[in-house]
């Protein structure tokens, strides 16, 4: 990974968001997305995998720059989305686009597809209605959309095909990036298994870095080159897929990978059982974050954050890691 | 004597002349202290019946069945104050959404309250430290202190084992239910299957579990029913069902989980989407979407046949090496199969 090819590249990303508690009293920060690093490159797949409140959105939401960060870096080629200016962000953001989670939401229902997939290249380019029309057309074939679909509303379509008209939506700037938030959670296995090899298909014909949000780990094996595993607002491991997969060294991916149900008796890991639930943001544990749910806690995890280090070639964020 | 027994069990939504046929006759058994897995797609019918058996279809959903028993009680002979009587204390449900189904306005101890004196009579007080035993057998933390909280204040792992708490609380000998750990992430989805499991082995409840997750029943159920489209297509043991599948719609489900692709770049699909309310197939309902249909399945929907072990919906069941029976007949077919 050197610095020149990465496509996208995040150092000490953090968001903090000021929240009430009450009447009178000192603002809260919940810290997010708390110094985040990580860099994709073209063509390959970074998946985000925690469980829900670890900041896998809010991390979506400054690559899309629908927020701005707080501290640190976001590097998209050349520029620092963190630091841009409007116009610099104006121009980036085609380069960058999202798939939402739920297909049923994300798509105006009073639009019909073909003026859905033409309003990017409206905002975004100065092409004239006819050769609008032409982009989106090819687009919908390359996506597996029916020409007779363009006319058609939102409503006529079911989840699957849905889906297909919001990926096409993202391709028609024609992105270097597309931040995917759990692209298929909403989808039937059936389903699922085709909008996956259409994200894949796409990707090896244009060429696109996909940041893939996921907490269904059998989805982001299949599907990631590399993994980023969070745990409220931080990093706890982070490196190639395969290493993830098969020598998991944080306690909570471990737990993570335990806990997802298989078919197969043969794959099924000794359950590593996290107690508890993710604290609350508000009031996170003093050292590490996990400590509380980690069956191999010690004393050092209940007062010394840990940083992240090599082990076994990949990132890891835990005092014990290497010997557990 | 099985607990729960159903032979033809059929809801019809919609107009007498044109319904919409969410579950087409189904049969089905539940044996006491059985876990009875029910999977399939979104539209396949696993919820409708389920508030079928619950009677909570609403008209003008219509419910007709030639066996519905629980327990040896025709379900629906009994008057409605009997049958209110026996849902909650006999059997209860747990929903798929706890943040939605929990009532915002009432405390935990309400909840628990009002169902345990539903069915149970007794003092304000031993009701007030039933539901704190109750919490405490669902593994609330500080259970005392959740008795005055309100939905709004639990997570949502939480409030699953509220509903929980609220199922169990009459000793039920039948639990169902409905995709419960679907809304929840996979390290609090553990911990509610590994209670609900304990639950189930300590009172010896039988336990109905509805979910699309293959995985959730294989690792959990004794039996699985599987369902598309309104009828069910396999019912078998586990793990043979999952090692032999006989249906090719199981067959299909299986290989398009990620899980069993590892190593192959492209996913196996399942061509085409479920029918619709209104272009339901002619003969098998699998058929249009099938890789080993042919001409007999286009024309005549095939009967639930019982085979070794279980029972399949197809003219054509697979063998060991999931290939059909009748393999030269297949042939002739060219392939039109699992594409993308």
């Amino acid at each position: 990974m050197t610095e020149t090819q990465a496509l996208l590249q995040a150092e000490n990303l953090a968001k903090h968001y000021p929240v009430s508690t009450g009447f009178m009293k000192p603002k809260a920060l919940v810290r997010a997305l708390d110094g985040v690093s990580f860099t994709l490159e073209a063509r390959k797949t970074l998946a985000v995998v925690g469980e829900s409140g670890c900041g896998k959105t809010t991390l979506a939401r400054q690559i899309t720059m629908i927020e701005t960060p707080t501290s640190g870096s976001l590097r998209l080629g050349n520029i620092d989305i963190a630091s841009a200016t409007p116009e610099e962000r104006k121009q980036l953001r085609p380069q960058v686009q999202m798939i939402f989670q739920n297909p049923y939401a994300s798509l105006n229902p009073r639009k019909r597809v073909g003026s859905i997939l033409e309003e990017p290249l409206i905002i975004h380019t100065s092409l004239t209605a006819a050769e609008r029309s032409e982009k989106a057309r090819a687009i919908m074939a390359q996506v597996g959309l029916r020409p007779e679909h363009y006319g058609r509303y939102p409503h006529m379509f079911s989840g699957g095909q849905r889906q297909r008209i919001a990926i096409a939506r993202t391709l028609m700037t024609n992105p270097r990036l597309v931040v995917a938030d759990e692209p298929v959670s909403a989808l039937d296995v059936s389903i699922q298994a085709q909008v996956l090899n259409l994200l894949m298909d796409l990707q090896q014909q244009t060429g696109v870095a996909y940041l893939f949000i996921s907490h269904n780990l059998a989805v982001v094996e299949h599907i990631a080159d590399d993994v980023l595993v969070m745990y409220l607002g931080r990093t706890v491991e982070y490196g190639p897929k395969r290493m993830i997969f098969e020598t998991p060294c944080h306690p909570y991916t471990r737990a993570l990978l335990s806990a997802t149900p298989r078919i197969d008796a043969a794959q099924r890991k000794t359950r590593i059982v996290a107690k508890g639930e993710l604290p609350s943001p508000l009031a996170p544990p003093p050292g590490c974050a996990f400590h509380r749910r980690c069956p191999f806690a010690i004393d050092a995890c209940k007062t010394d954050a840990p940083v992240l280090r090599e082990v076994g070639g990949h990132l890891v964020a835990c005092h014990r890691a290497g010997e557990i | 004597m099985a607990l729960l027994e159903i032979k033809n069990l059929s809801v019809h939504f919609g107009s007498l002349e044109r319904p919409v046929i969410a579950v087409d006759r189904l049969d089905l058994t539940l044996e006491a202290g059985e876990v009875l897995g029910i999977v399939g797609e979104s539209g396949s019918g696993k919820s409708v019946t389920s508030l079928a058996l619950m009677g909570l279809v609403d008209p003008p959903g219509r419910v007709s069945a030639d066996i519905l028993k629980f327990d040896g009680r025709d379900l629906l002979a009994l008057s409605l104050r009997e049958r209110r009587a026996m849902l909650g204390r006999d059997i209860a449900m747990i929903f798929q959404d706890p943040g939605t189904t929990l009532n915002p306005c009432f405390t935990v101890e309400d909840h628990l309250v009002e169902t345990l004196s539903v069915h149970e009579h007794g003092s304000r007080k031993a009701m007030r430290a039933r539901a704190l035993e109750l919490l405490q057998q669902v593994e609330i933390p500080d259970a005392p202190r959740r008795l005055a909280a309100y939905p709004h204040q639990l997570s949502g792992g939480m409030s699953q084992r509220v509903m929980i708490a609220l199922a169990i609380a009459c000793n039920p000998r039948l639990l169902i239910a409905d995709e419960p750990t679907t809304a929840l992430d996979v390290t609090v989805q553990a911990q509610v299957l590994d209670l609900l499991l304990r639950l189930h082995r300590e009172r010896g409840m039988g336990l109905m579990l509805i979910t699309h997750d293959l995985g959730v029943v294989a690792e959990t159920a004794h039996r699985v029913v599987v369902m598309y489209a309104g009828q069910v297509m396999e019912i078998g043991k586990v793990p043979d069902i999952f090692v032999r599948p006989r249906h090719p719609y199981t067959t299909a489900l299986m290989s398009a989980l990620p899980e069993n692709n590892i190593g192959r770049k492209r996913i196996q699909t399942i061509a085409g989407v479920v029918p619709g309310a209104y272009d339901r197939p002619r003969g098998c309902l699998l058929a249009p979407r099938c890789q080993y249909a042919q001409e007999r399945c286009r024309t005549e929907c095939p009967d639930l046949e019982r085979t070794e072990g279980g029972e399949v919906r197809c003219f054509f069941p697979l063998d060991a090496a999931r290939k059909p029976d009748h393999q030269a007949e297949c042939e002739t077919l060219g392939s039109q199969g699992f594409s993308s």
